[in-house]
């Protein structure tokens, strides 16, 4: 079986890209991200990491039209490929599987 | 601010555009700039700024940054060696063309260096005040009835009370008092004493440390005065002088604070500030704080609090405006809001605190020396470009052994750096020579500016040098490394197609119509100084000598002066006319029906005699006579339709809230200046209380003999204060500096402009002549005339010189209409001459340098030029 090459941050922008559909371009992943407060990326991470999944084959990007409060800077917007998507099933399943092989998950108590 | 003009950071900005890898940047800077504005709405400038900066400083990753190149730079210490070493001999082989080419640019660039220079020192104003981004002055724009508005940089006193009271917008009010000015006395002493009379906070809302005193609670208690450093030491011969008293007028003041020396780059200038507390406690100076038309010498100055706009504070001006504009009808006041740093440089506002360099002004300049150094630069181009031929092989050579485009344009550019740098040194010399006549230009020049060398403008005058060095240097660099390798080697002699030709011929016309168009503007403006000078203004100004006399007592002085022998007459009056000050106010008939801006100055009654007004009807005014007696000029007559003179004898109109009685018409005279009409007028008498300007006549053949005199009786009455006198026609010409000044700016651009056309066009004189010896010679040995020779040779120059002129003459014609004549009413007649003479003086010029080559070719002996074939 091929390996699938996902990191877990990686996975993480695909999903937000799937998740905001046609709206996906750098400043809505970002602020989807770090919506919840629970992570703070900059832009420049952000980037690192979509063009890596763009490398990979599981993004294509297509350029915006120019937009005036940009000072007329095209916005680029992402979508998944198919590539993308299977990976991100293909480790689902594969994380599915392990759960279903755990009896339970039970919190070790500590002691202080 | 409005919502369009947000932007980040500018720094930032640049040097993402910097590092950032090009095909991403638009992506990439269009998200953050996008983010930023959603942040600054959420959350503010601050905030969204240094989230900015934040994510511009996280960008530097390998993902965004661009790739840099990397080549084989082995020998590159190498090639620059031989690259200078190859400058230099170059410089020293063609020793004529490198001095054309460093004079040249050390001219211009002396020019560049006091542009460079000076507006670097204007932008400098103010900039030292640490609250600079929020303090603004309150200005009004007035409109007086039946007038159009008029922008003051005054407000008055009243708003500053009023906002302090009624307003929390802004955090703190300064109103500023222009009038600590005239004398002082310490002891038995005198000494002259320029400053303000200023709020309590003011050494809070500005930058003006003390280093004695308590800033906070120096200008709290009335008859309180801080001083600067360079006052104390002047005064006192000391700086630790809190405590001390000094006596202004009748009011003693203690000084509460010595100031560390304030810099020149303030708008505000000052030896003094003295607490506006000392006023309030006066009942006889109560219409300054609360009469909302008293605006003409005090200033506003406030900072906005933390939560304001801009917008809160014009509201709050707004509602004060609606209510006091409210109460009366004669006038209408729209207060505003001008930044502190747009102060100064300035707008042609009145009533500025000292002199406010106009804005234009600066623009002018700059644009002058950049028409200057462009032409210098075409120079350098046009030279290089003729002599590329020369350099053919080598270019040749260099690229058979390897050399790259780009190398061997570095090469052709760092040469003109070369020359540019030197050149510099030559124009640091000029620009010191030049430099008190730039200051000595106008009055905005000498009071506001002074030129000196801070560290950092040295490096802007090497970068300065180093950019005009690749301007040069870029357009033959590009030609030259364009040739190609097959046809130099091949010795083809005619490299390239003719369109460089055409380039250098551009080159030429357009610095020839620079230069006739400076010296056709330098010749109008010229005519129209002299045009304003001796202007037939109706009245006498020979032989009258003014004297400035503030305090009063003018019997005094009159009565001494008229026993001198010499003196025809002595009279007095408000203010001199025809020297740029006016007066006004609206006149009403009597009945009410009609009103009027009638212009005015209060005379005494020896002065419509002394000046020699040509009285139409009436007579003159009498000592004995009622208050009231007013003699008015034409204008006025039929502005009010009083009828022919005699008829307006006796009539009566209200005039300064005074029913005034006509008693005398006088013909009509220019009051004002040439860019005023002349309109409705009137004398007021006057014996003693506006009498501030004292006028002899001196007949006497013996001029100094009689100054002498006048001084010797002034000084009887008036030992401590030193005469003030000129003769009218120097304040006259005083009045119409601007003009000069703009003829003595034009004149000195148009000398450089010339000297730079006329040392190109030799070099290029010397080149054909040079390139074209053998054809000369053999066309000599064949017979040919020495004019045929000229002809041939002058043909093609004369041809670029029409045509410069045809360029230069209608659009100087038409600058000079709408920039100089704007305003005036009294201009010049424009004929053939005053616009073709300065064309033809330039051709003959031109003329002479070229036939000054082809005589030296035609006369040399043949036989040496055709020998080594």
């Amino acid at each position: 079986m091929k390996r699938i090459n996902l990191g877990e941050f990686e996975e993480i922008a695909l999903l937000t890209v799937l998740v905001l559909g046609d709206n996906a371009y750098g400043v809505s992943i970002k602020t989807e991200i770090n919506m919840d407060g629970k992570r703070s990326i900059s832009r420049g991470a952000l980037h690192t990491a979509l063009s890596r999944l763009e490398d990979k084959g599981f993004l294509t990007s297509t350029q915006g039209d120019s937009i005036k409060s940009r000072k007329g800077m095209p916005r680029r917007y992402y979508q998944v490929t198919n590539k993308g998507k299977l990976a991100l099933q293909e480790v689902r399943e594969m994380r599915d599987a392990l759960w279903q092989r755990i009896p339970s998950v039970r919190m070790e108590l500590n002691y202080v | 601010m409005s919502e369009t003009e947000i932007s980040p950071p500018k720094f930032y900005n640049k040097i993402f555009e910097w590092f950032c890898n090009q095909d991403l940047y638009f992506e990439l800077q269009g998200d953050l700039l996008e983010e930023f504005e959603v942040n600054y709405h959420q959350k503010g400038i601050k905030t969204a700024n240094r989230i900015y900066k934040k994510e511009v400083l996280k960008m530097l990753r390998p993902s965004v940054v661009k790739k840099v190149k990397t080549q084989g730079q082995l020998n590159n210490t190498a090639m620059f060696r031989n690259y200078t070493l190859v400058a230099f001999r170059n410089l020293s082989r063609n020793k004529l063309f490198s001095a054309i080419n460093i004079i040249g640019l050390a001219i211009s660039m002396a020019v560049g260096l006091l542009a460079i220079t000076f507006v670097s020192e204007i932008n400098s104003y103010d900039k030292f005040h640490e609250n600079r981004d929020h303090i603004y002055r309150i200005v009004n724009t007035r409109t007086n009835l039946g007038q159009s508005p008029q922008e003051y940089a005054t407000t008055s006193l009243l708003t500053g009370v009023w906002l302090k009271e009624n307003s929390t917008v802004f955090e703190k009010v300064v109103p500023v008092l222009n009038g600590f000015n005239g004398n002082i006395k310490y002891g038995e002493n005198r000494f002259s004493v320029r400053g303000q009379l200023v709020g309590e906070d003011f050494l809070d809302l500005f930058t003006f440390p003390l280093l004695y005193g308590n800033s906070q609670t120096a200008l709290k208690e009335p008859n309180s005065v801080v001083i600067t450093e360079n006052f104390a030491l002047r005064v006192f011969s000391k700086k630790d002088v809190v405590g001390e008293i000094i006596q202004r007028g009748r009011d003693q003041f203690t000084i509460t604070g010595v100031m560390q020396q304030p810099p020149s780059v303030s708008h505000i200038k000052f030896d003094a500030i003295a607490s506006l507390k000392t006023y309030e406690a006066k009942p006889s100076r109560a219409r300054f704080f609360n009469d909302w038309g008293t605006m003409w010498s005090s200033y506003v100055y406030v900072q906005l609090g933390a939560n304001s706009t801009i917008e809160h504070g014009q509201e709050i001006l707004d509602l004060l405006a609606k209510q006091e504009n409210a109460k009366q009808k004669a006038y209408e006041i729209k207060p505003g809001l001008e930044a502190l740093t747009d102060i100064f440089p300035g707008s042609g506002k009145y009533n500025q605190m000292g002199t406010v360099m106009p804005k234009e002004n600066v623009n002018q300049i700059v644009i002058l020396a950049l028409i200057v150094l462009f032409s210098a630069c075409f120079n350098y181009s046009n030279l290089s470009i003729a002599k590329s031929l020369k350099r053919a092989k080598e270019i040749g050579v260099r690229k058979v052994a390897g050399a790259r485009k780009n190398q061997l344009f570095i090469q052709f550019v760092s040469e003109a750096v070369i020359v540019s740098v030197l050149s510099l040194v030559i124009a640091f010399f000029l620009f010191q020579l030049i430099k008190p006549e730039f200051l000595a230009l106008n009055s905005y020049t000498s009071r506001t500016t002074t030129l000196d060398l801070l560290p950092r403008t040295y490096f802007y005058f090497l970068g300065f040098a180093i950019l005009i060095g690749f301007l040069a240097g870029a357009l033959p660099a590009i030609l030259m490394t364009r040739f190609k390798t097959i046809n130099i080697l091949k010795g083809v002699t005619q490299i390239g197609s003719n369109h460089k030709l055409n380039l250098r011929k551009i080159m030429i016309g357009i610095q020839f119509t620079l230069s006739m168009g400076f010296v056709i503007i330098v010749t109008l403006t010229q005519k129209q100084y002299k045009h304003a000078l001796n202007f037939d203004l109706g009245y006498e100004t020979e032989k009258i000598i003014n004297i400035y006399w503030e305090e009063r007592d003018i019997t005094l002085i009159k009565t001494a002066f008229e026993k001198i022998p010499g003196i025809e007459g002595v009279s007095a009056s408000n203010f001199q006319h025809s020297t740029g000050t006016l007066n006004s106010d609206i006149a009403k008939n009597l009945e009410g029906t009609d009103s009027a801006t009638v212009y005015n100055n209060y005379v005494d009654t020896e002065y419509l005699n002394n000046m020699g007004h040509r009285l139409l009807a009436g007579e003159n005014f009498k000592a004995e006579g009622p208050t009231d007696q007013m003699v008015i000029n034409e204008t006025l007559l039929s502005r009010f339709k009083l009828g022919n003179p005699n008829e307006a004898i006796g009539k009566q109109l209200n005039f300064y809230d005074k029913n005034r009685t006509i008693v005398g018409v006088v013909k009509d005279f220019h009051y004002g200046t040439i860019y005023n009409q002349i309109r409705p007028f009137a004398f007021l008498w006057d014996s003693e209380r506006y009498l501030y300007h004292v006028n002899v006549k001196v007949t006497s053949n013996d001029m100094p003999g009689t100054l002498a005199q006048v001084e010797n009786a002034w000084n009887e009455i008036y030992p401590e204060y030193k005469l003030n006198s000129s003769f009218y026609s120097e304040d006259i010409k005083r009045t119409y500096a601007d003009l000069s000044s703009s003829a003595k700016t034009f004149g000195m651009l148009a000398m450089v402009a010339i000297c730079i056309s006329m040392l190109g066009l030799l070099g290029m004189a010397v080149f054909t002549t040079e390139a074209r010896i053998k054809e000369l010679t053999i066309r000599k040995v064949l017979g040919a005339s020495l004019s045929s020779l000229l002809s041939l040779l002058s043909k093609s120059f004369l041809t670029i010189f029409v045509i410069a002129a045809c360029i230069a003459i209608p659009s100087t014609y038409y600058m000079f209409k709408n920039l100089i004549l704007k305003n005036i009413e009294y201009t010049i007649d424009i004929g053939f001459w005053e616009l073709a003479s300065g064309s033809i003086l330039i051709i003959i010029i031109a003329l002479l340098t070229i036939t000054s080559q082809t005589l030296k070719a035609a006369r040399s002996n043949p036989a040496k030029n055709l020998r080594n074939a």
